[in-house]
């Protein structure tokens, strides 16, 4: 099965195709909303809120788009909701990797220093940073997931970089000293 | 003016690091070349960013392994709404008559019914943002970080 023809059918009211949507895009929308709220438990509540709330919107769906940007925008919006509802919350510095993967090039106590660090960024800042490098989405696509221009993505990223480097060299992260 | 000049070619410069076209910052890449060659504050920035730009760049994102769907299944409506409808539009549809209705009848002639009677357009207007929840004065989020840059440093 395709997208487009699971969307058909859950327009027709076929929930199973739906689970074909969750079940594909599940993982991705978990690793997003995480990098947005910064803790496991919100993320699994926005993606599940989402997912009701994009089957309700299905019929509103252009066919000729990509089904995950359009969801996107839905998680965007649940997260970004969920957050401000939760404006005091603390984000849990676990020792869990949340958001990045160990990799052989780093020692886990670095990669752990790395996420706390990206956790410790504002929302739309960690958003942001994690969407360019670990998604690898380029200016474009950035400025069309968050429906802003491309100059704004520019000093965006520029200013999510700039805070991201003080607070590794706050931690200590040597390889920055 | 100096610092709003490095500014800009620290973000220039890393866009470009990032693999954009220099003519989409508006300036050649000899200009900002240039710049960084002149200004060891701004080479410093630079230099430090990439820094980090290579740092993230090695990242890969935490594979998650959760399953939803047992618990999305049981939330979800007999079926999607249908196209168009959304539960607000009955009420936006009564709010837009209602309003006409009222503008027509303001405009018959020698009727003053007093200030209340003018007030009544905000009144409903103000309630419909407190149905909707949204605060009319809330600064936007992206003139507050287009501006933030006078606050760095």
């Amino acid at each position: 099965m395709d997208d487009p023809t699971a969307i058909r059918r859950c327009r027709a009211g076929d929930k199973e195709s739906f689970r074909y949507l969750v079940e594909r895009y599940e993982a991705e929308a978990i690793g997003h909303a995480i990098a947005i709220l910064g803790t496991r438990e919100d993320a699994r509540d926005a993606v599940q809120e989402s997912f009701i709330s994009a089957y309700q919107a299905l019929p509103r769906f252009d066919l000729n788009r990509r089904f995950y940007p359009w969801f996107y925008v839905i998680l965007r919006n649940c997260c970004y909701k969920m957050a401000a509802a939760r404006k005091n919350r603390e984000i849990s510095l676990s020792d869990e990797l949340m958001i990045l993967a160990p990799i052989a090039e780093l020692q886990r106590e670095e990669t752990m220093l790395l996420e706390r660090s990206v956790l410790d960024l504002k929302d739309e800042d960690r958003e942001l940073i994690t969407l360019r490098h670990l998604d690898g989405l380029s200016y474009e696509e950035l400025a069309e997931r968050l429906g802003v221009p491309l100059g704004t993505i520019m000093s965006r990223l520029y200013y999510a970089r700039k805070s991201l480097r003080e607070k590794l060299i706050r931690r200590g992260f040597t390889r920055l000293c | 003016m100096q610092k709003a000049t490095c500014e800009t070619i620290r973000i220039a410069a890393m866009a470009i690091a990032d693999g954009q076209r220099a003519e989409m910052t508006e300036m050649t890449s000899h200009r900002i070349e240039e710049h960084l060659a002149d200004c060891a504050t701004c080479r410093l920035e630079v230099d430090q960013l990439r820094a980090v730009n290579a740092l993230m760049n090695m990242q890969q994102r935490q594979p998650q392994n959760e399953r939803l769907w047992a618990s999305i299944e049981m939330s979800l409506p007999e079926a999607p709404m249908a196209k168009n409808e959304s539960p607000r539009s009955h009420l936006f549809k009564l709010l837009g008559l209602f309003l006409i209705g009222y503008k027509l009848f303001e405009m018959i002639p020698d009727r003053d019914l007093g200030l209340l009677f003018k007030l009544i357009p905000i009144l409903f207007i103000v309630a419909a943002f407190a149905y909707l929840k949204v605060n009319p004065f809330r600064i936007n989020t992206e003139l507050a970080l287009e501006g933030r840059e006078e606050f760095d440093d």
